[in-house]
């Protein structure tokens, strides 16, 4: 009589399969997954690329152009200084939220502060609002007699007070900056909730030695925070690179092209009156394969200190 | 806008919660109404069974042109009983953006409104969307309906490459154009005459003179440049003291050897630039929209408001009587040149199976006859006809239609700037802005505009 035990061991044998290895009915498990990536994934993404070669106004019989879009892409001004738009938003939406999240986590952890699941959640909050609503909120803010300016006016700083959103200077930074408040709180959370994994030890030994805070945030919390890092500027930059809705609803990339970023270049090359549909994909796949691109680095970042 | 600017259809709908409905008498309403028993007796399409004429539009303002497209609508269907009309109304950004889609799809509607211009237009003939309506304007008498200037706007050769010449593709039902806004109210107050300047000298005279007299802080000519394309209209009434309407026309309709390189449009500039540095638009208007800079107008900022005659409700609604309003004033020619055109052109669907019955239901949208042209008046609008009844009775809405007559009948339409490539819209909004705000000079904005222009212009051929 075998025991219990013998007999999995016994049909492992059977399969032929190491034990642990991957059984192949494992993509029956995968399918219904797989089968929506393919279909509402894959597949759109194949036919973006596929219509990049062709000049197609929507209507009208498409014409196969080859690798013309892309060229036009590379030689266009607009296009060029929206993908240097879309840089700057990044040192927003990822740089500028990830040191302000580390900085509230640093504080957050030295000085345990009563309350933290409320401050945690309202910090957080922006992250849940939907972006039309935060752009016409911003709108608001930022209007010629709105409360920034009456604020700027009050204290005193009336030489600071600008139209922001309709400043040629200005209005790249205001909307970035909609885009710091938006990802700061996810940054910090996620920062929280990695600082809370590290081992207490390290902090006890740390302040054995006699570290300051500043000392003991280098030393401990930020090599614990590592993964948590990448995955806050893989998120932040991504959102970054392709935020369409809220230069949309804010500029729709005024003044004078000032905030066009790749993803409204896109969009007003295949709806609006150019209806060029496959210069559009061009610009879209371009776009997919910078993101791309940044997630793989950011990606290899991570693995690389294992 | 581009007047395809969605702005200057939205802000009809701004005027609906403003709840104004200017009252006003009109003549002409003693026609028989169309829906009487006499009319019925002859029903040309009864052979056809019951028909129901599916009709798109992007004129969705209520108070606005939906109502009396609504009311045209009830009355052609009285007119003939087996014919439903089943409308559907969408804005105007929205609308762009599918109705070539819907035109081509199976369900495409028998009647429905384009877009003038290498934009929309061009697209709907040179796709074969819509058809060419020579045999229905002869049939009805349209020709008398628009002047040789004004019906440029709706003909295109069949390839969609020429355009104010050809065939005539579709009609347009309101007139459009921009002019003078005045808060006389205010004038009156400054201690300034609120006689009506005769020439554009006497006007640039007044603005300067207003200029010196307001506070700093605020504009003489209020304006909401955030599309960028707000302040082509003002210019355009400056532009139009310099050059003829023809030969801006002539400009958008890529006619051979015509250039924005004009002695005519670098004057133009050069008065703007001297508008803009003395600070008679203040120094918000970026940051602005064109209906917030209306509302803001109609609240008593500023003395004038340089515009579309379609913010006309949402600015009587905030000024009332001391309101007045006059076409920008004639340059040397004596001619008064400005920017405007009729509303969305409607067209027949090459797919449709009734368009004769299309053709006579989009003759009861224009015509103006049996009291159609009292609903317009009533709603704000101005019949796009020149053979359309006066509005009289107040003196504020007969200045607004008598402006669009005037521009009709001297031929100084130019239609707007934007039409003449699928990205001059964007291209004039930036290169505006930056002139406006000192990082170009009129040479580069003159070149920019002229190298789109070229470079589309190289496509056509």
């Amino acid at each position: 009589m075998s025991s219990p035990e013998d007999r999995p061991r016994a049909r492992r044998k059977l399969s032929g399969r190491a034990p642990g290895a991957p059984r192949r009915v494992a993509y029956l498990y995968i399918l219904p997954a797989l089968a929506f990536y393919l279909l509402f994934t894959l597949f759109p993404l194949g036919q973006t690329v596929k219509l990049s070669l062709y000049a197609w106004d929507g209507v009208s019989p498409r014409e196969y152009v080859g690798f013309a879009n892309y060229r036009e892409l590379f030689g266009d001004e607009r296009i060029r200084a929206g993908f240097g738009h879309a840089l700057q938003l990044v040192l927003f939406f990822s740089v500028l939220s990830i040191v302000l999240g580390l900085f509230l986590t640093a504080l957050l952890t030295r000085f345990p502060v009563r309350g933290l699941t409320f401050f945690r959640t309202v910090l957080f909050m922006p992250q849940t609002i939907a972006t039309v609503v935060v752009a016409q909120a911003f709108v608001w803010w930022y209007a010629p007699e709105g409360p920034l300016n009456e604020f700027l006016r009050a204290i005193g700083l009336s030489g600071y007070a600008h139209t922001w959103i309709g400043d040629f200077d200005w209005a790249l930074r205001a909307v970035g900056a909609i885009g710091t408040w938006v990802t700061f709180g996810l940054c910090m959370v996620l920062f929280l909730a990695g600082a809370q994994r590290i081992d207490g030890s390290l902090y006890e030994a740390a302040r054995v030695d006699g570290a300051g805070a500043v000392r003991e945030f280098l030393a401990v919390t930020l090599p614990g925070l590592r993964n948590e890092l990448v995955v806050a500027a893989t998120l932040t930059t991504i959102t970054a690179l392709r935020s369409f809705d809220l230069i949309y609803n804010t500029t729709s990339g005024g003044p004078a092209g000032e905030t066009e970023v790749p993803s409204w270049l896109m969009f007003y090359n295949a709806f609006d009156l150019p209806h060029r549909v496959g210069y559009a994909a061009a610009i879209a796949t371009m776009l997919t394969l910078t993101i791309s691109a940044v997630a793989l680095v950011l990606g290899r970042l991570s693995r690389a200190g294992e | 806008m581009g007047i395809p600017t969605p702005s200057r259809r939205t802000v009809l709908a701004l005027a609906a919660t403003s709840a104004i409905g200017v009252a006003v008498a009109f003549t002409g309403s003693s026609a028989a109404r169309p829906g009487s028993a006499a009319n019925a007796a002859a029903n040309p399409f009864a052979k056809y069974g019951n028909v129901t004429l599916n009709v798109w539009s992007a004129d969705n303002q209520d108070p606005g042109p939906k109502p009396v497209i609504e009311e045209i609508s009830k009355q052609f269907e009285k007119k003939y009983p087996n014919v439903k009309v089943k409308l559907t109304f969408k804005a105007f950004t929205d609308y762009m953006k599918v109705i070539n889609l819907a035109l081509n799809g199976n369900n495409a509607p028998d009647v429905a409104e384009g877009n003038q211009g290498y934009g929309t237009d061009a697209l709907l003939v040179r796709a074969k969307l819509i058809r060419p309506l020579d045999g229905y304007a002869k049939k009805y008498g349209w020709g008398k309906y628009y002047s040789a200037g004004a019906a440029a706007q709706f003909r295109w050769t069949p390839d969609g490459k020429t355009f104010g010449k050809g065939n005539l593709w579709g009609v347009g039902q309101f007139g459009q154009s921009t002019g003078v806004f005045v808060n006389a109210a205010r004038l009156k107050k400054l201690g300034i005459s609120t006689v009506h300047p005769k020439t554009f000298a006497e006007f640039d005279a007044l603005v300067t003179n207003v200029r010196g007299k307001l506070p700093k802080s605020e504009p003489v000519i209020t304006l909401g440049n955030k599309d960028g394309y707000e302040i082509v209209h003002a210019w355009g009434m400056i532009q139009g003291a310099y050059v003829t309407g023809k030969s801006v026309r002539d400009w958008i309709f890529h006619a051979p050897g015509a250039t924005f390189d004009t002695p005519g449009n670098a004057k133009a500039l050069a008065v703007l630039k001297r508008w803009v540095d003395a600070g008679v638009f203040g120094t918000d208007y970026n940051a602005v929209g064109e209906n917030d800079a209306a509302a803001a107008f109609a609240k008593g900022k500023g003395v004038f408001y340089m515009g579309g005659n379609w913010q006309a409700a949402v600015l009587k609604a905030g000024l009332g009587s001391g309101l007045e309003f006059y076409n920008g004033p004639a340059g040397a020619s004596g001619k008064h040149v400005a920017i405007g055109s009729t509303s969305l052109p409607w067209h027949i669907s090459a797919k449709t199976k009734n368009a004769d019955i299309a053709a006579a239901y989009i003759d009861f949208l224009i015509n103006a006859k049996s009291g159609s042209a009292k609903l317009m008046y009533a709603q704000n609008q101005i019949p796009a006809i020149s053979t359309a009844p006066k509005a009289v009775g107040d003196p504020y809405l007969s200045s607004i239609a008598g402006g669009w007559q005037q521009l009709v009948k001297q031929d100084g339409l130019t239609l707007f700037p934007d039409w003449t490539t699928d990205t001059m819209y964007t291209t004039l909004g930036t290169e505006f802005q930056k002139f406006a705000g000192g990082k170009e000079s009129a040479a580069d904005v003159i070149k920019h505009v002229q190298a789109d222009w070229e470079k589309f212009d190289k496509k056509l051929k």
